[in-house]
């Protein structure tokens, strides 16, 4: 991404080349900036500051992407999300109050999550087609299954879990977060949060195990 | 200290199936737990294939790149929002890639050129047309008697 094009105005500046569509977009930009944290980052943006900016979504968006992904299930809804979202912050940076002393990323965890909440309201649960064979010969042995129909019905389990489970799972599981900053974006305590771990993941097991046809242990 | 299975098998549902992978504190009691009750290792590969199940679950990349479209999308909003007249110049001046001082130089050259266009143009002695001259000339032209066409 980054290629240093040289010291030019006597400040050290980056060529930051953004592909859109086909169209190469660069952005030249303080190399400083690229250091920063994203709280710092804000600040600048407040500012007005579109170099800031562009970094912080290059830095970010495919991770909040990735949560999105995972709450809608669609590639396109979880793309439109993310844009209407670091738009959202770009046109009113002040939302971001760095008195509150949250780290950005999971201030925008929570904005992300609960924006792919709503969207999800509005839109039906992905139908599966209830007659879907799943059980085996071999219970366990799953790799025999169509992939097509597992992820569709490991997709609506994970549906089906209560809200805040469904979170917890797709930060912890999926994501890879610490307990501490899945804890934070859920707004919920430590333990708590393993609680909600612990039960979706109880859940999911008891389901799948059920389909596969070994019943509940 | 020791841990139960009951307490193991929590442990694997909160971090997973790699005990070498759980936080510090009860890493050492879990690997310990592990040595000491074989049947708990049956746990752990229960749990690696849960696991495996969970990992199939559909994930898609974006369609190229997102964080341009979105940097794009950005851009001429603000732009409109933050115009100003010395932006504005600053930009012009970025993309012809001028130095300072030939602006200056451009710009000094520029209102020179106005002040002087507008001190002609005010004082203009030879073009002032008097009235008198105006209805002679008028008087001139209805009294013609030549050929109209």
């Amino acid at each position: 991404m980054a290629e240093i094009v040289g010291p030019g105005d006597g400040r050290q500046r980056d060529a930051f080349s953004l592909d859109h569509g086909g169209r190469q977009i660069s952005v030249d930009m303080d190399v400083k900036l690229l250091h920063l944290e994203d709280e710092s980052l804000l600040c600048r943006i407040q500012e007005g500051s579109h170099e800031a900016f562009a970094i912080l979504v290059d830095r970010h968006s495919n991770r909040f992407y990735r949560i999105a992904y995972r709450l809608v299930s669609s590639r396109d809804d979880a793309e439109d999300i993310v844009q209407e979202m670091f738009l959202k912050l770009w046109g009113r940076p002040n939302l971001w109050d760095p008195g509150k002393g949250a780290k950005f990323t999971t201030w925008f965890y929570r904005i992300i999550i609960n924006r792919c909440f709503d969207h999800h309201k509005k839109k039906k649960l992905i139908n599966v087609p209830e007659d879907i064979e799943f059980a085996d010969e071999n219970p366990g042995q799953d790799v025999l299954f169509d992939m097509h129909q597992k992820q569709a019905v490991l997709e609506r389990f994970i549906r089906e879990l209560p809200e805040r489970q469904q979170q917890a799972v797709n930060l912890c599981f999926y994501e890879g977060l610490s307990n501490n900053e899945a804890a934070q974006i859920i707004g919920v305590k430590v333990k708590a949060l393993q609680s909600l771990v612990m039960r979706a993941k109880t859940t999911l097991k008891y389901k799948i195990k059920q389909y596969l046809g070994g019943g509940p242990r | 200290m020791t841990m139960n299975d009951k307490q193991f098998k929590d442990k694997l549902l909160m971090y997973g199936a790699d005990v070498r992978n759980w936080p510090k504190g009860i890493r050492s009691l879990g690997l310990k737990a592990l040595n000491s009750f074989p049947e708990l290792q049956k746990l752990v590969e229960e749990e690696e294939c849960f696991e495996r199940v969970l990992r199939t679950r559909q994930y898609e990349e974006p369609d190229g790149d997102l964080a341009g479209r979105i940097v794009a999308a950005a851009l001429p909003r603000k732009k409109k929002v933050q115009r100003k007249l010395g932006a504005f110049f600053s930009d012009v001046f970025r993309e012809f890639s001028l130095s300072r001082r030939a602006l200056t130089a451009v710009s000094v050259s520029l209102i020179f050129t106005l002040i002087i266009g507008f001190t002609i143009g005010f004082s203009n002695p030879s073009g002032y047309t008097s009235a008198e001259q105006y209805e002679t000339r008028l008087e001139d032209f209805l009294n013609y008697e030549g050929d109209v066409l």
